[in-house]
């Protein structure tokens, strides 16, 4: 990653709160870490995902779908960006 | 739009949402084969109308409850005969078994040995996750030798089945096997052996963090799938001895059969019944 580029973001990841059940697969397998394990918990006790807009300027999400295929609980949406 | 976001909004419509969240545990694997193989049946094209899942009992048997399409919870071990009852009626749809290793291999054993040998024309998805999980955490018939379970607390002393050499032996035309880390190749393997005919198995390694990991050092989901990702090695011409899987050894996963041009048995029995009015 050369520092002088701009990474543009390419989507924005939506966490169903409700379904997720706290396994963070989505968190270890993010290849940027634009998701973290959020500070708050769903009605189940579980803690969720929380997705990170803008750490650093050059940590953006690259809208890879990872997260979305290695959810077992069907509670990520990638929405591609324009 | 693209295609991932748009293919993502059909998955959504492919499951019955009022019942999720599943009853399976944080970080089992069969969500992540249910999510792929929706995706391979998406990219197919193939109308809701045309599709039936069967499973059986089990983890992987709540399976059925979830899909929006026609489906089928049987009794235990006999996904594979409503299967072929089903795929006899109307031999226009689709049929796939979904079910887990106890379902499949304990118990319907004998179904699944004599429905590969006269090859009906079914896709097999078989989630191995080398234990009984709705029940306790039971040793099964592909429980590693020497892995810890509720029933064999100072280690298993049996050997597990070696399903792809149990399949390619009975003339099995597609056989696969993946982990639940390879979630692309497992999505293009179901995609694949969707356009097939004949008996396709794939089998699918997955995770059990509740009730097998637990007792084998693998608490988290995700010390699971590290070991999953740190031992599986990709080699579609392994030799049967190295497909067996072994306690804490290598995983050899791969597409292992693919080959066209069997018969299968209902385009025999067809055949028979031409013959028969002639």
């Amino acid at each position: 990653m050369s520092q002088n580029k701009k990474f543009k973001r390419k989507a924005t990841v939506k966490v169903l709160e409700e379904r997720c059940k706290g396994c963070w697969y989505c968190v270890n397998y993010c290849p940027t870490k634009v998701l973290q394990v959020s500070e708050k918990m769903n009605s189940k006790g579980y803690h969720p995902p929380v997705f990170k807009e803008n750490i650093d300027e050059n940590v953006v999400c690259i809208g890879c779908h990872l997260c979305e295929l290695y959810c077992p609980d069907f509670a990520i949406v990638v929405e591609e960006l324009e | 739009m693209s295609q991932m976001t748009d293919m993502r909004k059909t998955e959504e419509e492919w499951l019955r949402t009022e019942r999720l969240p599943h009853v399976w545990c944080p970080g089992c694997g069969i969500g992540i084969v249910l999510n792929a193989f929706l995706r391979a049946v998406i990219r197919r094209n193939i109308p809701k109308e045309k599709m039936v899942v069967v499973s059986g009992i089990g983890c992987t048997g709540r399976t059925a409850g979830y899909v929006n399409v026609d489906s089928f919870h049987t009794t235990h071990g006999r996904a594979i005969p409503f299967a072929v009852g089903v795929k006899f009626a109307r031999p226009d749809l689709n049929v796939v078994v979904f079910s887990g290793d106890g379902d499949l291999f304990a118990i319907g054993g004998n179904h699944f040995v004599n429905a590969a040998r006269r090859n009906h024309d079914l896709l097999i998805i078989a989630v191995n996750n080398f234990t009984y999980g709705m029940t306790g955490g039971q040793h099964g018939p592909t429980t590693p030798t020497g892995a810890y379970t509720t029933t064999t607390p100072y280690g298993n002393p049996d050997r597990p089945f070696n399903i792809p050499h149990l399949a390619i032996s009975l003339g099995a035309p597609y056989v696969a096997r993946w982990t639940t880390y390879h979630v692309n190749q497992l999505q293009n393997s179901i995609y694949k052996a969707l356009n097939m005919k004949g008996f396709r198995v794939i089998e699918i390694i997955s995770q059990c963090p509740t009730v097998y990991g637990r007792r084998n050092s693998m608490r988290s989901p995700m010390s699971m799938m590290e070991y999953f990702q740190k031992n599986s090695v990709i080699n579609n011409k392994a030799s049967y001895e190295e497909m067996e899987l072994t306690y804490k050894g290598k995983i050899v996963v791969g597409e292992f059969r693919n080959v066209g041009g069997i018969p299968s048995y209902e385009e025999r029995y067809e055949e028979i019944i031409r013959r028969a009015q002639e």
